[in-house]
């Protein structure tokens, strides 16, 4: 059989136009990956994160995705990304990455270089950030915090004029120290511009210091003192709460500053007890809210009130003590005076006069022979024992005794008619005419004179 | 006894809150712990008195005062009264 054309040979049918290549799989992934390496390359992409899984070895596999498509992307644990952890499904990021195929899987891919977090996570980035940057300037630094004064008698105010903070605020003045004096420096404090007009506030207020310094020293000043007061004792910046987007004006860096060149003590007191913002941190007090910052701002005043009600009571009580403690003394001297005192010797004196006098009985009842000149005797010591006062009534007293001793002694006896009868031999008074016998000689002793007789019976 | 007038002194002419409590508080604290001479004693009690007067005045304060500071087109300061939203 030769070789002939078979009725099915009808030749090329389609002739190629030049010689067909056939690509291996490999080869044509290959020219893909190169292809979008070239014409795409290095990008910037935003997406939101999604199906994140990271692997033991450290290397971060997810997908970036929006509406209508997604990416496969991968982070290799040798890149440098800061913050890396804070990848998770749901953040929206911006990555930067070299768009390539992974061949072995037949994917494109991107490759991720850098990431900026979008959204929340990027703000805490950012708080972070300037938080470093200003405490490595020595805005938070302790030992710059001026201490609060303690009875504030004025105040500024940073705050919106219709929000919750003033409300709140003057709530807890008006019931704590309604005398303590307000100056508003209003403006926003949340949105684009706000951390400006806050700042501005800080420093009008200090502005408003200034001027005032100057008025009360008499200096030219361009304003009139309100209430011929004093300065500012202190400046308080306040918001109510919100989002982390709402207070973020207080993590401005134009606030910060402002706060920390204030002349006056600033206190911050910015959204409720858990937020913390720049501005807390440079403030030379942090107050918890609003409210809070009120009750310790009029804390002195309200505290001393029940002690200036109390001062009064005190103070009469002090002073009646210190008087009494003063008559006490007075009283002490008193006695020891009286002890001193003359009339207690002439006490002395009468009570010897008394027992004298004792003595001068018992002397006449005893009778001597002498009888006169025992009395005499006696009431020459008397006299000679009378102490030489100078008292009148003592005087007079004494007189009086030496009255009634004469009155007691035989002389005035005599003088009345009595007469004194003796035993002439033995001199013994008689006084019982039983014991008289007849024929005894008598001695009769009158007021003048005597009479000698002999008993008939 | 004199000292250096601060600013708000002389414009106030009287003697700052702070400073009329602290002595007030001394001068008690003085009272209740020493014996005194009764005429430092008389002495002191009239200015106790005297000082709770001023502090007395300050505390019966019954309305909080708030004005609003403002720069004008010109560039002054300016105390304008502020007006509440809402009742406080």
């Amino acid at each position: 059989m030769s070789k002939s054309k078979s009725q099915w040979d009808f030749g090329e049918l389609f002739p190629p136009k030049q010689t067909r290549k056939v690509l291996s799989v490999s080869e044509l992934t290959g020219q893909i990956r190169a292809l979008l390496e070239k014409q795409i390359g290095q990008i910037w992409v935003g997406g939101e994160v999604t199906n994140l899984r990271a692997q033991n070895s450290g290397h971060i596999y997810f997908t970036l995705k929006d509406a209508s498509s997604q990416l496969s992307c991968v982070l290799f644990s040798r890149e440098k990304v800061p913050h890396r952890e804070l990848l998770a499904d749901g953040q929206k990021v911006l990555l930067q990455g070299d768009v390539t195929v992974y061949e072995a899987r037949g994917q494109y891919q991107l490759i991720v270089r850098a990431v900026e977090l979008q959204g929340v996570g990027a703000l805490q980035i950012a708080f972070e950030k300037l938080k470093l940057k200003l405490a490595a300037e020595g805005l938070f630094a302790a030992e710059r915090k001026r201490p609060l004064p303690k009875y504030p008698q004025r105040i500024g105010m940073v705050t919106s004029p219709t929000g919750a903070a003033i409300r709140d605020v003057l709530h807890v003045v008006q019931r704590r120290n309604p005398g303590l004096e307000i100056i508003l420096a209003s403006c926003r404090v949340q949105g684009d511009g706000a951390a400006e007009e806050i700042a501005e506030a800080v420093k009008l207020l200090n502005r408003y210091n200034v001027e005032l310094e100057k008025a009360a020293r008499g200096d030219d000043s361009t304003i009139q003192p309100f209430n011929n007061s004093a300065n500012l004792d202190l400046i308080l910046v306040t918001r109510g709460g919100g989002s982390l987007e709402d207070l973020w004006a207080f993590n401005e860096e134009a606030v910060a500053r402002a706060i920390f060149e204030s002349g006056i003590p600033v206190v911050s007191a910015v959204g409720h007890e858990i937020d913390f913002t720049i501005a807390d941190f440079v403030a030379d007090f942090r107050a918890a809210t609003p409210s809070a910052a009120a009750e310790i701002i009029t804390e002195g005043v309200f505290a001393c009130r029940e002690f200036v009600g109390d001062a009064p009571e005190l103070l009469q009580r002090a002073a009646r003590r210190g008087l009494a403690s003063a008559v006490e003394s007075f009283s002490q001297l008193g006695d020891r005076l009286a002890r001193l005192h003359p009339r207690r010797r002439l006490n002395d004196s009468l009570q010897r006069l008394d027992d004298l006098q004792t003595g001068l009985l018992r002397g006449l009842k005893s009778a001597a022979r002498s009888r006169s000149l025992v009395f005499d005797n006696l009431s020459g010591r008397f006299f000679r024992a009378k102490p030489s006062l100078v008292f009148k009534a003592r005087h007079e007293t004494l007189r009086q005794l030496e009255r009634r001793l004469n009155a007691l002694g035989p002389e005035q006896v005599l003088a009345r008619g009595y007469s004194i009868t003796t035993d002439t031999a033995s001199g013994k008074v008689l006084r019982d005419a039983a014991k008289v016998s007849a024929g005894q000689s008598l001695t009769t002793r009158l007021a003048n004179g005597e009479i000698f007789s002999r008993v008939d019976r | 006894m004199s000292k250096p007038a601060k600013a708000g002194d002389t414009a106030r002419g009287s003697v700052p809150f702070e400073e009329a409590l602290k002595k007030l508080e001394g001068i008690v604290d003085a009272m209740e712990a020493d014996d005194l001479p009764l005429e430092t004693l008389l002495a002191r009690y009239e200015e106790g008195a005297r000082l709770v007067k001023i502090c007395q005045e300050k505390l019966a304060e019954a309305e909080v005062k708030i004005q609003q500071l403002e720069k004008t087109a010109a560039g002054e300061l300016k105390l304008k009264p502020f007006e509440t939203k809402e009742a406080v």
